[in-house]
């Protein structure tokens, strides 16, 4: 049996896992950061522009695990 | 050529996890809209067939996911998936299958559960603006539901267009695609989970907010939209890795 194709194997599932998992956080990180602003918003609308741009920075700094997810998934992909 | 016998394994196993992940969300997520339904009728006691409307509109909504992970289930169980020229590729195909809808509708099933809660907790707290917050509801459960879509469609690939096993093949080539269409399910079934919890959590918060605000309810419904298209960025990962995982390698 060849061994290295078992091994490349091993790789797949672990990108699947690996990007599947990754995933959850920033998912639902995200949505609870976006969910808070529109409480903040509703309690100060006047402050709304400054809300919705932190909002965008903590978002992008939430999905950045998911983006480290996505790079290792394709490593194990293509590389491995 | 393996024996029909293991194909039907995988299918029954796969049929299992779908029905069984899909409505253990779609159980607690259709529990918080009659909890918050039930909230909001001790508020309000006059407006109790509008609240008792919005709750079944809301828990028909979140049983989505769980249907069409019975669907699946279904077919898994008697689409007639027991050909053997399938072989190995056919058995992890349709485990993936099964596990993809399976946990790609937990998302989903929990997240449209909050947004309904929240709103008719939402509707108790200001009886006028019932027909904005339901129909922002509404949305709501759609895009939180968009992710269990795309598990969907990646579970119906699996069943219906992977490649039969060629004959001939060494071990190492058959082990390699099987375990890429197995991962592939995996990928998209944990990946829709978080987006499809997230986008409920937050069309539930701004039904909350729109109910607190007094004008300015197009502001809030603007941060939900872009809120969920970021929110959905990661489930758009998954689904390029899954495709990657099921085309290409």
């Amino acid at each position: 049996m060849d061994m290295s194709l078992i091994v490349k194997a091993a790789a797949l599932l672990g990108a699947g896992i690996c990007m599947g998992l990754g995933a959850i956080g920033p998912g639902v990180g995200e949505g609870f950061v976006a969910g808070k602003a529109c409480e903040g918003i509703a309690r100060s609308p006047e402050h709304a522009g400054l809300i919705t741009r932190t909002m965008l920075v903590g978002q992008a700094v939430s999905e950045s695990t998911g983006i480290y997810s996505l790079v290792i998934a394709l490593l194990l992909m293509f590389s491995v | 050529m393996i024996d029909p016998g293991i194909i039907k394994m995988s299918a029954y196993v796969a049929a299992g996890i779908a029905v069984g992940a899909a409505s253990l969300a779609t159980g607690i997520g259709s529990g918080y809209i009659a909890g918050g339904a039930v909230e909001s009728m001790e508020r309000q006691p006059q407006i109790n067939e509008r609240l008792f409307r919005a709750m079944l509109i809301g828990q028909a909504a979140s049983q989505t996911g769980a249907i069409l992970a019975l669907v699946i289930g279904l077919l898994l169980l008697f689409g007639g998936f027991d050909n053997p020229a399938g072989g190995w590729y056919r058995v992890a195909a349709l485990m993936g299958s099964g596990i993809s809808i399976g946990l790609g509708s937990i998302g989903s099933g929990y997240g449209a559960g909050a947004t309904g809660g929240q709103t008719c907790v939402a509707m108790g707290r200001v009886p006028d603006k019932n027909a904005t917050l339901l129909g922002n509801m509404l949305i709501g459960q759609a895009l939180s539901q968009s992710v269990t879509i795309y598990a969907l469609l990646i579970s119906l690939m699996l069943l219906y267009s992977t490649p039969l096993q060629p004959e001939g093949l060494a071990t190492g080539a058959i082990v390699l695609k099987s375990v890429a269409l197995l991962a592939s399910g995996i990928c998209i079934g944990f990946g829709s989970i978080g987006s499809g919890l997230g986008i409920g959590e937050l069309a539930g918060k701004s039904n909350m907010a729109i109910a607190k605000i007094g004008k300015g309810e197009m502001g809030i419904m603007r941060v939900m939209f872009i809120g969920s298209a970021v929110t959905q960025s990661t489930a758009i990962y998954a689904l390029i890795v899954s495709f990657l995982l099921m085309f290409v390698l």
